[in-house]
């Protein structure tokens, strides 16, 4: 059974021309002729580059705007996993906004009143259910806010980067509910930067590139296949004639984190050491290989990237067989959070990745030192202005 | 299990039996809004629901003050107090769920780019709870009717199907204001003006009767003129409706009503897009 169908489904924006000009159009196709279909229980991923048409297709889907062309077919009822505070009025209690704001989403009266105090314990603001939600901190109003979506009754369950909203445990709480959901057959499509969540959760993934479907398939598949374009526009800038980098010559089987008896741990604080293990697989040498971990927030930046190249310099040579690399870090600068890995294995010389690899790993980075701003850099301080010998003594001072 | 087949903008509009079909699905945000937009309307108020009544009062007093003591205007041998008050009540309504209906749509765009529901459940829930306002004012008439010894006759039963139509009209007129001002905010500048001259153009500070009578056909095509007739006839005549002005309203109305609610709906297919 098909529960979700998109017939060559496209949609076109007008950009209007600047202003005092004549009236002048220009057409902008933030969706192009886009064809795929998802079975009922199954699981899929969109993934692309901002402006790849990834949130087009939510908003279609979810009938915010129509198609301009091509029809969009669904069976059952569908919802999206968003964070509805925007349906809330100030002046009402949060018991009253959940009935507003649960109606604005389509749920029976008698449907919210069943649910009230599931919605009211997920949400985590109970003692504070009867106040008018203008008096909210902004994390109570939105954690309220997506706890109502999250209890709606759905065959097609959309998800949007669900992983940005809340703390670290209000995000664990909104997995597990996803979990939940998909564990009772419902079908899901999962839009998201953070290829390590689509990795992990996808059956089959699509990939967007300027408002066209460029690919479809298992994740692995299509998340290679993203690595290629986005490396691709790089690649081609640099490969003078430089011979392609052989695809399957090495392979990352694992990327860890292990304290130094080689114990596997979950991670480090800010400040603290950390170790991060790769290992690879080498079928065929390499003579002058690049090997890089990579760290990403939960949506989907690059924070922070440790390459073999940039630490010493040296070539770093893969002979055939199974090698394990570390990274040291003494003073790990990440702020406190959880950050999805990636790997990758690069021939210096050639264009394009030999290996990616996105783990199911989570990066957990514990409070360590204390700081204010974006990352921890290891730092010491001194008194410049005492006389020398003084110097290594400021409590003498 | 349900099928849903998303159509194009451009030629979704037309499936009319859709439209419907998910407006019931959804009449219980229809309802929940509609009570929410009552009980909302004088939070953080300290005199709160005497307002509703205080309102209309109040400009009845500037309308005697104006125009009988000082414009000396004829209202066909009644108080004219009363004569006011009885055509404010049904203006107040057209003229307060209008202007809200026309702006539910801008108010809410955050709601609009953010969630699908049939759209015109928000200028239909403000036409609605115009109506709490509208008994509470009928409340105060019947004060006022008895202040003056004019009595309730079961000609007054009339009032429903009269405030049916008056609730039709006013919606058809909101939707395709509504509609427009998502793309030209021009309407919501216009809009305070544009009420003041459909004031005029009905009669609520003066009686139909001093409507030369070549400009009556003309003058009924505005809907309001034969409701606001209609109530004075049914309340202080004590009489029938006359039946021409009403059904001219009754007329233009059922024209009016199906094709603002297309123009609305194929409005509503890009409306997130442009708002």
């Amino acid at each position: 059974m098909i529960a979700v169908k998109f017939d060559a489904v496209s949609k076109r924006y007008r950009l209007r021309g600047p202003a005092g000009r004549q009236r002048r159009h220009e057409d902008f196709w933030a969706v192009k002729d886009v064809s795929f279909e998802v079975a009922q229980g199954e699981t899929l991923g969109i993934i692309g580059h901002n402006g790849a048409g990834k949130s087009t297709i939510l908003k279609l889907l979810s009938r915010i705007t129509a198609p301009s062309a091509g029809t969009i077919t669904l069976n059952g009822r569908i919802a999206a996993l968003i964070e509805v505070g925007s349906g809330f009025h100030p002046e009402l209690t949060g018991r009253e906004n959940i009935f507003l704001s649960g109606s604005v989403l389509g749920m029976r009266r008698a449907e919210i009143a069943a649910k009230l105090d599931g919605i009211i314990d997920f949400s985590g603001v109970e003692p504070f259910i009867d106040v008018p939600v203008k008096r909210y901190s902004s994390g109570m109003f939105v954690r309220l806010g997506f706890a109502v979506a999250a209890h709606l009754e759905a065959d097609i369950l959309l998800v949007d980067e669900v992983l940005a909203v809340g703390d670290a445990a209000f995000q664990v709480q909104c997995y597990e509910r996803i979990a939940d959901m998909r564990r009772n057959g419902t079908t899901l499509l999962f839009i998201s930067h953070d290829l390590g969540s689509v990795d992990r959760l996808c059956d089959r993934v699509v990939l967007m590139n300027r408002g066209r479907l460029v690919g479809a398939g298992t994740a692995a598949d299509v998340l290679a296949q993203y690595q290629q374009l986005v490396t691709g526009s790089f690649a081609a800038a640099t490969a003078d004639a430089a011979p392609a980098a052989a695809a399957g010559a090495a392979k990352i089987l694992d990327v860890r984190f292990v304290d130094e008896a080689g114990t596997e741990v979950l991670g480090t604080c800010t400040g603290g050491a950390l170790r991060a293990a790769v290992d690879i697989d080498i079928a065929t040498p390499i003579h002058d290989a690049v090997v890089e971990v990579f760290y990403y927030s939960r949506d989907g930046r690059t924070l922070h990237c440790q390459q073999s190249t940039a630490v010493t310099n040296e070539t770093v040579a893969l002979t055939p067989g199974r090698r394990r690399l570390e990274f040291v870090c003494d003073g790990f600068g990440l702020q406190p959070g959880v950050y999805s890995v990636g790997g990758s294995i690069r021939d210096r010389r050639g264009a394009g990745a030999i290996d990616w690899w996105y783990g199911t790993r989570l990066l957990h980075v514990e409070p360590g030192k204390s700081v204010r701003g974006y990352f921890y850099a290891p730092h010491d301080w001194r008194w410049a202005d005492a006389p020398a010998d003084a110097e290594h003594h400021p409590a003498n001072l | 299990m349900s099928t849903v087949v998303i159509r194009p903008a451009s030629s979704a509009w037309i499936h009319v039996g859709d439209h419907v079909a998910r407006l019931r699905e959804y009449s219980d945000l229809l309802y929940t809004l509609s009570a929410h937009r009552v009980s909302v309307r004088y939070k953080q108020t300290s005199l709160g629901f005497i307002w509703a009544v205080l309102q209309p009062l109040l400009m009845m007093a500037i309308f005697t003050a104006v125009f009988s003591v000082l414009a000396k205007m004829p209202s066909d041998g009644t108080p004219y107090a009363l004569f006011a008050f009885t055509a404010l009540l049904p203006w107040t309504f057209f003229s307060t769920a209008v202007t809200n209906g026309t702006n539910s749509l801008v108010s809410h765009s955050q709601l609009i780019t953010k969630v699908y529901f049939p759209r015109e459940i928000l200028p239909i829930t403000y036409v609605l709870a115009g109506l709490f306002d509208l008994v509470i004012g009928f409340v105060v008439l019947l004060a006022i009717m008895s202040w003056y010894h004019v009595g309730l006759t079961a000609q007054a039963w009339n009032l429903l199907p009269i405030v049916g139509l008056l609730v039709a009209w006013a919606l058809a007129v909101s939707l395709v204001l509504a509609a427009i001002q998502v793309r030209f905010r021009d309407i919501g500048v216009a809009l305070p003006v544009l009420v003041q001259i459909l004031m005029f153009a009905s009669p609520i500070i003066y009686p139909m009767s001093v409507v030369p009578g070549a400009w009556q056909r003309w003058y009924t095509l505005n809907p309001m003129a034969g409701i606001v007739s209609s109530f004075r006839d049914v309340l202080l005549r004590q009489a029938a409706p006359d039946p021409e002005p009403l059904r001219m309203a009754m007329i233009v109305t059922a024209i009016a009503l199906p094709l603002a609610y297309l123009f609305f709906k194929r409005a509503d297919a890009t409306m997130a897009d442009v708002i």
